[in-house]
C-alpha cells in the first residue's frame, strides 16, 4: 500500500492542530499505522495532550498513532548523517556555530529538509518510515506557501548535484494526488475564508492539486428559528441574549458557507464543540474529518 | 508597575502567535493613548484590508495620519514594507553603489530579503528603530509578524545576525587556507571539511552562490552588528515594554507562562498579558442560569456553553494568580464581529480600559 501524506494548514488560530490530530486519530482507528508530525522547535501537543517530551523520533501516543516534532535543523541533520555516513564528520558539521546559524536561516533549506523527510517514504529515500499515513500539522498560510515553494526554488537555483535531484523528486510526490492530500482549515468568518481562498489558489497553482476545505467551529443548532425569536423577546436574560447571538451567528455562518462553496470544490464541516478535555475534543471531531 | 499599559513608555512591542487579534489590539491601545493626548504611531505588519482602509494605510507604506480621528492627541499608522526596509538598510550600510548592485542581483539575497525566516522580524525591528530614532512620536506600538510561537519574534533577529557576525565570509574568501600560518591552517582544515560536507549535501553550484553572497555582504557586517546593539539597547530600555496577546486554551496559557519567564531572562519587560476573545461579550459569568420556560434544546445548549465558560473561568483565575508576580493579566471578551472601523476599535479600546481599571 502506498503511504498517504496529509498536509493540514490554514490561518493562524483556526484550530489546525486539533483538526490534524483528529484526522490522524481517525486514520489510526481505521487500522492504519499513523504518524502525526508537528513542524518547528516547540510542540503544541506536548502541553495540549499533557505528554512528556516530544522529539524528532516518533513516540506512540495512542494505539497505531505516533507523534513527532520535526524542525528544519533536525531533518537536515538526519539527512546529512544518512548521506555522509560518518557520524563524526556530520557532528563536526552541525556543531559548527556558523553552520548552525546558517542552517537555521538559509533560504529554503530548512523547508526543503522538512519536505525531504516528510516525503521520504514514497521516495524510498533515507531511513525507512514504517507508517501507512503521515499527517503533518503544517505551518500557517504564509509559511506554508514558502514551504511548498521551496523545492522549486531550490531546483531552479541548483540545477545539478544531489540538491537539485532531491528537489525534483520531492515536487513529484507533492504533486501526486494519490499520495499527497491538502486540507485547509478555516472558520466561517470573513478574514479566515479570504485567506483560505488565496491559499487554495496558491496551492493549486504551485502543485496542480485540489486542496479540500475544513470549516471549523460551525454552530450546530437544532433549535428552530421561531423558538430563537420567541426567546429573544426576553432580551434582558442571558438566555435571550444567547438566542439573539445564535440567530446572528447562524445568519452570518450561512452567508459565509455560501461564499465558501463558490471558492472550494470540497468542504467538510466541523461543529463548534464545548469541550475542555483535549482527547475528548479530538474524539468528538473524528467523525467529521 | 504602570497603571496604564502605556504609562512612562515610548515603545510598546505587541507579541503573540498568529490569529489571536494582535493587530486589532495594538490599534485599539494606540487609540487609547491618542485619546489621552499622546502622539502615537502604530506599525503594522499585514493588516486585514478593511482595517488598513480604516487606518488609511491601504496601498501605501508611508506613515499616514489616520483619517476621521478626533482625539486629544494624534494617531499615525504605517505598514512595514519588508523588502524596502531591507534594501534601504543594505544601501545605507554598503555605501559603494557597485557593491549594492551586486548584492541586489544575488539570487540568495532576493530570498533573504523577502520570505526567509527571520527576515520579517529583522525588518520590523529595523523600521521600529528608525522611527524611534526620529523622536517624532510619544509612543510607538509595534505589531509583530505572525509566528507560531510568541517567543519566535525575539529569537529570529538573533538567528539572522549570528550569521552575519560570525565571520562566515572569511571561509569563502579563503577556503583553502593558503594564507594562514600553522595554527590558522589547523582551523581552516576543519572549515574545509565542513564546507565539503555542505557541498556533498547541496552541490557545488549552491556553494558558489553562497560564497558570492557572503563576500558581498561582508563589508556591512560591522554596521549590522552596531545596529543590532542599538536595537537591543532600545528593547531593554525601561521605557520599552512588551505585551503578549494570546488566545485562551491550556496550551496557550502554558506558552504564555513560558514566554514571560524567557522574556525576563532576556532582560525585557513584560508588562501585560492580554487574553483576547475569551468569552462572548454578552455572557455574564457571574449570573446563574435563571428559570426553564425556554425550549429544552435551547436551554441545554445554553447550559453546555455556560458550563464550558465557567470551567474556563476557573482555569483563568489560576493563571491570573500564577502570573500576578510577573505581569498583569487582562481578559478581553469577544465582541463577536469583525472589528474594522474606528468605532469598532474604540469599542475594543473601551473594553481594554475597563479591564485595566478593574
Amino acid at each position: 500500500m502506498k503511504q498517504e501524506i496529509h498536509f493540514v494548514t490554514g490561518k493562524g488560530g483556526v484550530g489546525k492542530s486539533v483538526i490534524a490530530a483528529a484526522l490522524a486519530l481517525k486514520l489510526s482507528m481505521q487500522g492504519k499505522n499513523v504518524l502525526l508530525v508537528e513542524l518547528g522547535d516547540q510542540s503544541f501537543f506536548k502541553d495540549f495532550f499533557e505528554l512528556g517530551e516530544v522529539g524528532f523520533q516518533p513516540r506512540s501516543i495512542k494505539p497505531n498513532l505516533s507523534l513527532a516534532l520535526w524542525s528544519g535543523e533536525s531533518c537536515l541533520r538526519e539527512y546529512a548523517q544518512y548521506l555522509i555516513k560518518i557520524e563524526s564528520l556530520a557532528k563536526l558539521f552541525f556543531d559548527n556555530a556558523v553552520m548552525r546559524a546558517f542552517i537555521n536561516i538559509a533560504p529554503g533549506l530548512p523547508e526543503l529538509a522538512i519536505l525531504g523527510k516528510v516525503t521520504s517514504g514514497p521516495r524510498k529515500y533515507g531511513p525507512p518510515m514504517n507508517f501507512d499515513a503521515v499527517v503533518v500539522d503544517a505551518f500557517a498560510t504564509g509559511h506554508f506557501k514558502a514551504l511548498i515553494q521551496a523545492p522549486k526554488g531550490m531546483a531552479q537555483a541548483v540545477q545539478f548535484g544531489p540538491m537539485g535531484e532531491q528537489s525534483r523528486s520531492i515536487i513529484n510526490v507533492l504533486k501526486d494526488e494519490t499520495i499527497s492530500k491538502y486540507h485547509i482549515v478555516s472558520l466561517p468568518e470573513e478574514l479566515p475564508l479570504k485567506e483560505s481562498a488565496e491559499l487554495a489558489a496558491a496551492i493549486k497553482e504551485e502543485l496542480s492539486v485540489h486542496p479540500s476545505l475544513v470549516l471549523n467551529k460551525m454552530l450546530d443548532v437544532k433549535v428552530s428559528r421561531e423558538t430563537l425569536q420567541k426567546e429573544e423577546q426576553n432580551s434582558s436574560s442571558d438566555l435571550g441574549k444567547f438566542a439573539l447571538y445564535l440567530e446572528q451567528q447562524l445568519d452570518r455562518q450561512a452567508e459565509m458557507f455560501k461564499q465558501a462553496q463558490l471558492q472550494h470544490d470540497s468542504i467538510k464541516q466541523v461543529p463548534l464543540i464545548f469541550e475542555l478535555d483535549a482527547w475528548g475534543l479530538v474524539e468528538k471531531i473524528v467523525e467529521k474529518v | 508597575m504602570a497603571n496604564r499599559i502605556f504609562d512612562n513608555t515610548n515603545v510598546l512591542v505587541c507579541v503573540g502567535s498568529g490569529g489571536v487579534g494582535k493587530t486589532t489590539v495594538a490599534a485599539s491601545i494606540a487609540i487609547l493613548a491618542a485619546k489621552e493626548g499622546k502622539k502615537v504611531l502604530v506599525l503594522t505588519i499585514d493588516p486585514a484590508k478593511r482595517l488598513a482602509q480604516t487606518l488609511g494605510i491601504e496601498g501605501t507604506n508611508d506613515v499616514t495620519r489616520v483619517p476621521g480621528q478626533n482625539f486629544k492627541g494624534e494617531l499615525y499608522a504605517s505598514v512595514i514594507d519588508h523588502k524596502k526596509t531591507f534594501d534601504d538598510f543594505v544601501e545605507r550600510a554598503a555605501q559603494k553603489s557597485e557593491a549594492v548592485r551586486k548584492i541586489f542581483d544575488n539570487s540568495l539575497y532576493k530570498q533573504l530579503s523577502t520570505n526567509l525566516s527571520g527576515s520579517q522580524e529583522f525588518t520590523s525591528l529595523e523600521k521600529l528603530y528608525s522611527c524611534y530614532e526620529s523622536k517624532q512620536y510619544d509612543l510607538i506600538i509595534l505589531d509583530t509578524p505572525p509566528t507560531k510561537h510568541a517567543l519566535d519574534f525575539l529569537k529570529a533577529p538573533q538567528k539572522l545576525s549570528a550569521l552575519f557576525t560570525e565571520g562566515v565570509a572569511k571561509w569563502f574568501r579563503d577556503p583553502e587556507g593558503k594564507k594562514s600560518g600553522f595554527f590558522g591552517h589547523l582551523i581552516q582544515a576543519g572549515t574545509r571539511q565542513v564546507l565539503k560536507v555542505l557541498e556533498t549535501l547541496t552541490g557545488s553550484q549552491f556553494i558558489r552562490e553562497l560564497g558570492d553572497f557572503f563576500l558581498n555582504i561582508e563589508q556591512w557586517q560591522g554596521k549590522l552588528l552596531q545596529r543590532t546593539i542599538d536595537v537591543q539597547r532600545m528593547l531593554v530600555a525601561p521605557t520599552t515594554r512588551f505585551f503578549l496577546v494570546t488566545s485562551f486554551d491550556q496550551a496557550k496559557l502554558k506558552e504564555a507562562e513560558y514566554f514571560s519567564r524567557e522574556i525576563r531572562k532576556g532582560g525585557y519587560q513584560l508588562d501585560t498579558v492580554i487574553l483576547n476573545r475569551v468569552f462572548p461579550h454578552w455572557l455574564d459569568l457571574r449570573v446563574g442560569y435563571e428559570g426553564s420556560t425556554a425550549e429544552q434544546d435551547l436551554a441545554e445548549l445554553y447550559s453546555q456553553m455556560k458550563s464550558y465558560y465557567n470551567q474556563r473561568d476557573a482555569i483563568y483565575r489560576q493563571f491570573e494568580t500564577k502570573m500576578s508576580q510577573q505581569a498583569r493579566v487582562l481578559r478581553i471578551p469577544d465582541l463577536v464581529k469583525d472589528i474594522s472601523d474606528l468605532a469598532g476599535l474604540e469599542e475594543l479600546s473601551t473594553l481594554i480600559r475597563e479591564q485595566e481599571t478593574l
